[in-house]
């Protein structure tokens, strides 16, 4: 693997029905690092995501993962690879409990490749991945129905199922959104050990104040292009950037 | 005539709740309408007479043979034409028709290779067991009885298996949320294939069931598919409890009506009770109504 980077996109391009949604987007992924997408509604962000991980093909461009081309795989062998992601709409297993929720990713076959079949127990194994991430035991809370879970504990059930793939990289789309600062607050240390752990993740991310804790570099996308690329304070000193935001989003960082 | 009706609804609803489980899992699962889920009904009543009275097979062997046949057909089809239309509702229905018309009007067919066609009313499929008997002063055939305890046994194993099982688990998880259960490594062209699979042998277990009843004619296939299509329209498609309540609420109307008016209203009610749930509830009364889609 060169230093260019454990995933790369290049110059990849995708239109739907005549509106650029991505245009020539270049980036590349370190290994460790903690990656932030930021950008208006409507830049590209989610279609960058589906890009990447064989939900959407491109028009044009290649996405390398361990040099590796990986574009035009299907959704399911990149997700094999290693590549995982959150959605920004969750729709968890309702009638399962939280901990059932975790056994489809357990079973996998990257989960099986990568344990040689010999994980053991799976519904412990989805116990530990709870607890780790917040879900109370003594509450009982890994035995609730998903569907009787509130807003934060289903965005963490989500990143859950992410983790019981056992991947390399994690692409979370916008996992704070809609949580409490409490919440948040209570999902940051998990992203950090998760990064200690030397999972590579890119976060899509609207709370940028919250993300700038997290990241070391950040990327901001605009009409479908990559605007800025650099360490979060001085992007955002941009004056290109700040009126793509429109002065919204960037006053919430400064206050 | 209370306890009657009550029975033999049972059995009516019973046998709406077989014929629709395996078009209901092909749905859920993989979003595909199975238009040849009829077709596959009528053809596995065939091959079961024709091994048990060409092949001089024994009728448990003749069965079994069938549903594996059948299930082979449901993995063939996709393999072969559903995969290449994915995603393209209307040309999926087509297909699945046109495979559902080579198969019904193939067995129709006379005079090729001396075939001399599936046209007569001696095609018929014993019944499992001979014989009736009284429940509460019905009087009742065990075929009938074994069609309420078979779709019982099917409808609770399919349920263990969506729960309790591996595959059975990442069928769910397809069909929940197909993007979801992508990202989680499930292929969902292996479990489209499991589903049809499974779905086609449902459908001949249906069969093999309910043709006891009455004579194997292609007709019937047609037939199937609408009582199936009749289902799921009512309960919603894709949804289990909805198919089980539809199967339920046409079989006891049509008994009900029948009771009433003659059996004349039958098809009056299944016809009325589609037009109904179309202009209250299009989507069925269990269906799912539609979700907001991602952002870009």
């Amino acid at each position: 693997m060169g230093d260019e980077g454990l995933l790369q996109v290049r110059d990849i391009s995708k239109s739907f029905g005549g509106v650029k949604a991505v245009k020539d987007v270049s980036l590349s992924l370190i290994k460790g690092e903690i990656l932030g997408i930021i950008g208006p509604n409507g830049s590209g962000k989610t279609t960058l995501v589906n890009l990447i991980t064989g939900f959407v093909k491109p028009d044009a461009g290649e996405v390398l993962f361990k040099d590796r081309k990986i574009t035009g795989l299907q959704a399911h062998k990149i997700a094999n690879l290693g590549i995982t992601r959150t959605f920004q709409i969750m729709r968890p297993y309702h009638s399962l409990s939280a901990f059932k929720n975790l056994i489809v990713p357990l079973n996998s076959p990257r989960v099986r490749r990568t344990t040689g079949g010999r994980l053991g127990d799976r519904d412990a194994v989805a116990m530990d991945i709870l607890e780790e991430i917040g879900f109370e035991r003594d509450a009982y809370v890994p035995y609730k129905t998903a569907s009787s879970l509130p807003l934060g504990y289903l965005k963490r059930l989500e990143l859950a199922r992410c983790i019981a793939m056992r991947p390399e990289i994690i692409i979370c789309d916008e996992i704070f959104s809609g949580l409490s600062m409490a919440e948040i607050a209570t999902m940051v240390p998990v992203l950090e050990k998760l990064e200690m752990e030397g999972i590579t993740i890119m976060m899509i991310e609207h709370r940028l104040r919250e993300l700038f804790r997290l990241v070391n570099r950040v990327i901001v996308m605009n009409f479908g292009e990559v605007l800025a690329e650099g360490i979060p304070r001085e992007v955002m000193e941009r004056q290109d950037v700040r009126e793509a935001y429109l002065g919204t989003e960037v006053d919430s960082v400064r206050d | 005539m209370d306890i009657h009706i009550l029975i033999y609804g049972t059995v009516n609803s019973v046998i709406f709740a077989l014929i629709a489980v395996g078009f209901t899992l092909v749905y859920g699962v993989s979003r595909l309408p199975n238009f040849a889920h009829g077709a596959l009904y009528v053809l596995v009543g065939f091959l079961t007479w024709s091994f048990i009275h060409d092949l001089k097979m024994n009728y448990p062997v003749a069965i079994i043979l069938s549903l594996i046949i059948s299930a082979f057909l449901g993995a063939i089809i996709y393999r072969l034409v559903l995969i290449r239309l994915r995603g393209m509702a209307t040309s999926e229905i087509i297909a699945s028709f046109a495979v559902s018309l080579i198969i019904l009007e193939g067995l129709r067919m006379q005079g090729i290779g001396g075939f001399k066609g599936f046209i007569g009313p001696f095609y018929i499929l014993p019944p499992f067991i001979e014989g009736k008997m009284r429940i509460l002063g019905v009087l009742i055939d065990f075929q009938r009885l074994i069609i309420i305890g078979g779709g019982l046994a099917v409808v609770s194993l399919l349920w263990l298996f969506t729960h309790h099982t591996r595959i059975g688990l990442s069928l769910r998880g397809i069909a929940q949320d197909e993007r979801a259960a992508l990202m989680l490594g499930i292929d969902s062209d292996r479990a489209a294939v499991i589903a049809l699979s499974i779905g086609s042998a449902l459908a001949g277990l249906a069969a093999v069931i309910i043709l006891p009843l009455g004579n194997v004619t292609a007709e019937a296939g047609y037939r199937v598919l609408i009582y199936a299509l009749a289902v799921c329209i009512i309960g919603g498609l894709g949804s289990w409890a909805g198919t089980v309540l539809a199967s339920f609420v046409l079989g006891f109307a049509m008994i009900v009506s029948t009771a009433l008016f003659g059996a004349v209203w039958e098809s009056v009610v299944l016809v009325g009770a589609i037009i109904l749930i179309l202009i209250l509830r299009p989507s069925g009364l269990l269906g799912k109504q539609k979700e907001l889609e991602e952002r870009v």
